[in-house]
């Protein structure tokens, strides 16, 4: 039967894998991917399948455990965030040349703006590097006919397909009609074939060979696929300028045209930009005097297209070099590029004055911080004030929003806490310095990829403090459990590995626990980390600072709320608000001091103790 | 111009801070459009913006092919935050709807008010806060809020008894309840002014 629902992108990206008849779904959660494992637990649940999800602990995990579902036959499928690729890199280099059985399709979602990401590096590229085709869909609806569209690719070539949804496609919302879902019963079958599926370098350059056989006769086919890569040109008409886009921004573009009835300019859609469809785009050229490139995020289809003189983008400088391609951004850089060829351009309306009466506002600037009652906002008052001349790296996470309490100066990429607290220390140590370091980690993060640089720590004799936060979840991404907790995916229980049996496992002696909403407990343990550190006879010290996070836990979290009030005693100076910067606590002007919000509040109470006046009290306390 | 499909869509912007229950607003309107058969595509902020920063939600319904309202082009702009409802002031279409959450007295600054009249936007401001935390319900300043949009018949397409349904079926059971008093209260006080 069939129903309307108005699906996530991501949802709808999930719906596409298990109508495709997905078996394996792998995934590491990141923004903006991280909904689609728990879409395809929720269809799977009320569609009664038998798909096999999993949170993988890292990307490349995932990548490697889907890919031997995929030679097992069957199809699979792995999904991360952009950056989530460059960790799994090394394995997808490597699949592309020994190929596929069952469809293999690797999702990777990008971040221009970059909303929730360290970098806006665009995916496509990596899939040229690969030398894997990718598809790029323009919103929700065909991002989910190209998940169908890729295990076809896949399973046809026998080569892995990377699916690029950029972040408007996961978060956008759209509805959409479906039907009832099927399991796929595919049975798993391993044919040997050592030659490819161990290929000595021999081998390689077979394999290498192969590939590129490949990807031709995948150029050819995309020149043809018109379901995703077409344009609106007229036989043997010509025209004096064109737009060549995919993904998001083509969406944009056909929505400004049609708004400014612009039918005299003509589109090529390349839904499916590599490996690049030659003769589709040489024919767009021939009949276009000049084109305006619009892609995002980086400039694959610009560097492929041959005729250079044509082509405006961001190496003319027609579109910005960095940067979310909103619809502002492509209706300027279609003026831009229509003012180059002096041809009429787009009325957008006029938005500097409304900006400048904005901006003339002084509006307040909200920057992300912890949540109140966050345990993270604890540890890193306590870390500030025990340590406060040491240099402290730290890593991915809510908890990179220590920075706003001065207690994190490094955010590399995930794992970086530890190894470039490893760095930090060889570096001063060469010149016979002992400089302070304590890094911090979340707890989802350190399962990731926190044992490989704590390992090499312990071995080459590094001596720093490393403070896991462990707040029991994966909680900037939206609630996936982690290895500790044992939770599965689809919400089974697996099995549990504790952090500490994990730390002891790569040569750590001193390991504490603390409840870092115990301030005072936590100040003595780093106090002993400290020394320890310092000791001839030391080492790294670990100290886990457990407490569940409040928004995920709030009843364990803050079992007994507390009511802390602010006293006449209040000096106004400002202490609380600077170094432990609660959402709950603000200056109100009429009492001429310090007050707490009582609606954001979360009765924690971590704030008494950290009043240097004592100002700060609790009134009664509720059950 | 005429028939033009992406003309006929119908832009609403959303806006508030983390937590306000933007998200849940959104899926409302949605919800309601979908439930009558018209198209809807919008799009959401997720991941770190959500930790208490500014969050902006976009609802299309129409044929639009992308999911970003471009500036000027918003008929509704709803919002639960004063400051967001001015940040988000580009979006707004000239005769366009603006409907606020601020405390009583708590107009548009001088200068926004001179931009709102000159663009002909109709500026309809209420205490929503102070409505959902009267019935002891803080966290549904959102439904108050469209509660009230929907007391006013240039609302668009939507309709009192179309949101009261769409809400009621959507709602959480344990939050049904509440969520239909402070919409229904939110929509009073707006028709007493409508």
């Amino acid at each position: 039967m069939m129903k309307e629902e108005i699906f996530l992108g991501n949802g709808a990206i999930a719906l596409g894998l298990l109508e495709a008849g997905c078996q394996v779904v792998t995934s590491y959660p990141g923004t903006p991917s991280s909904e689609i494992l728990p879409e395809v637990v929720r269809l799977k649940k009320s569609q009664g399948l038998n798909t096999y999800v999993e949170w993988s602990t890292n990307e490349k995990v995932a990548l490697d455990n889907a890919f031997a579902a995929s030679i097992a036959g069957k199809r699979s499928c792995c999904c991360m965030k952009q950056v989530g690729l460059n960790v799994a890199a090394d394995s997808l280099m490597s699949a592309a040349y020994m190929g596929t059985v069952g469809g293999f399709v690797i999702i990777s979602c990008d971040d221009p703006g970059p909303h929730s990401s360290q970098t806006e590096q665009d995916t496509r590229l990596m899939a040229r590097i690969a030398k894997v085709p990718v598809l790029d869909p323009s919103g929700p609806l065909e991002a989910r006919d190209m998940a169908r569209i890729a295990f076809e690719i896949s399973e046809r070539f026998r080569i892995p397909v990377i699916l690029r949804p950029a972040i408007r496609v996961c978060h956008a919302r759209q509805s959409m009609a479906w039907a009832d879902l099927r399991s796929n019963e595919a049975r798993a079958a391993f044919q040997k074939d050592p030659g490819r599926w161990a290929a000595t370098p021999r081998f390689r350059l077979i394999l290498h060979r192969e590939l590129n056989h490949k990807l031709k006769e995948i150029g050819r086919l995309f020149d043809g696929l018109s379901e995703i890569n077409f344009h609106d040109l007229q036989e043997g008409k010509t025209y004096p300028f064109g737009i060549i886009c995919g993904g998001v921004p083509y969406a944009v573009v056909k929505d400004i045209l049609s708004e400014q009835s612009r039918s005299d300019i003509p589109v090529l859609k390349l839904g499916a930009p590599y490996p690049f469809p030659e003769s589709l785009a040489s024919q767009f050229m021939e009949q276009c005097e000049r084109v305006l490139v619009l892609e995002e995020t980086d400039t694959l289809i610009e560097y492929l297209l041959s005729d250079k003189d044509k082509v405006m983008g961001r190496r003319s400088g027609h579109v910005p070099q960095e940067g979310e391609l909103i619809p502002e951004a492509v209706a300027r850089a279609v003026n831009k590029a229509l003012e180059t060829c002096g041809l009429e351009v787009l009325s957008i309306g006029d938005s500097r004055e409304v900006n400048e009466l904005v901006k003339g506002l002084s509006l307040p600037v909200r920057k992300p911080t912890l949540c109140p009652g966050c345990p993270h906002r604890a540890s890193f008052f306590a870390i500030r004030k025990g340590r406060s001349k040491a240099i402290f790296t730290s890593d991915i996470g809510c908890y990179t929003l220590g920075l706003n309490l001065g207690s994190v100066d490094t955010c590399l990429d995930m794992g970086a806490a530890i190894t470039m607290a490893s760095g930090f220390y060889h570096a001063f140590g060469q010149d016979g310095t002992r400089q302070p370091i304590i890094a911090t980690i979340g707890d989802s993060t350190f399962y990731h990829s926190g044992t490989a640089g704590l390992l090499n720590a312990v071995y080459n004799g590094a001596r720093f403090i490393l403070v896991i936060l462990d707040n029991q979840i994966t909680a900037m991404t939206g609630m996936q459990p982690t290895p500790g907790l044992g939770i599965r995916a689809d919400g089974t229980s697996g099995v549990a590995i504790p952090l500490e049996r994990v730390v002891r496992g790569c040569g750590i002696d001193f390991l504490e626990v603390v409840d870092p909403y115990d301030l005072s407990t936590m100040l003595g343990t780093l106090k002993r980390a400290t020394s320890y550190v310092q000791d001839a006879a030391g080492g790294i010290a670990v100290v886990i600072a457990r407490h569940p996070c409040v928004i995920a836990y709030r009843k364990e979290a803050i079992p007994n709320p507390r009511k802390p009030t602010v006293t006449d005693e209040c000096v106004s100076c400002g202490f609380c608000m600077q170094r432990f910067e609660c959402p709950a606590l603000y200056r109100d002007e009429k009492a001429d001091h310090t007050m707490i919000n009582e609606v954001l509040c979360t009765g924690c109470g971590v704030c008494i103790e950290v009043c240097p006046k004592g100002a700060i009290v609790a009134v009664g306390s509720e059950q | 111009m005429k028939g033009d499909k992406a003309m006929d869509t119908i832009n609403i912007v959303l806006c508030g801070l983390g937590g306000q229950g933007i998200l849940f607003m959104t899926k409302v309107l949605a919800e309601d459009a979908l439930r009558r058969k018209i198209p809807v595509l919008g799009a959401e902020t997720h991941g770190m913006a959500q930790r208490g920063g500014s969050v902006v939600s976009h609802l299309r319904m129409g044929n639009a092919k992308s999911s970003l309202v471009s500036s000027g082009q918003a008929r509704f702009l709803l919002a639960l935050d004063p400051w967001e409802a001015y940040r988000n002031l580009p979006f707004l279409a000239p005769g366009g709807f603006l409907f606020a959450n601020a405390p009583e007295g708590g107009g548009p600054a001088e200068e926004v008010k001179i931009y709102l009249d000159k663009l002909g936007v109709e500026t309809r401001i209420t205490d929503a806060g102070m409505l959902a935390r009267k019935i002891g319900a803080p966290l549904s300043t959102n439904l108050a809020l469209l509660g009230f949009f929907s007391s006013f018949s240039d609302g668009g397409p939507f309709s009192h008894e179309g949101l009261h349904e769409t809400i009621s079926l959507i709602s959480p059971e344990r939050f049904r309840e509440t969520n239909l008093k402070v919409f229904e209260a939110g929509f009073e006080q707006g028709a007493k002014r409508s």
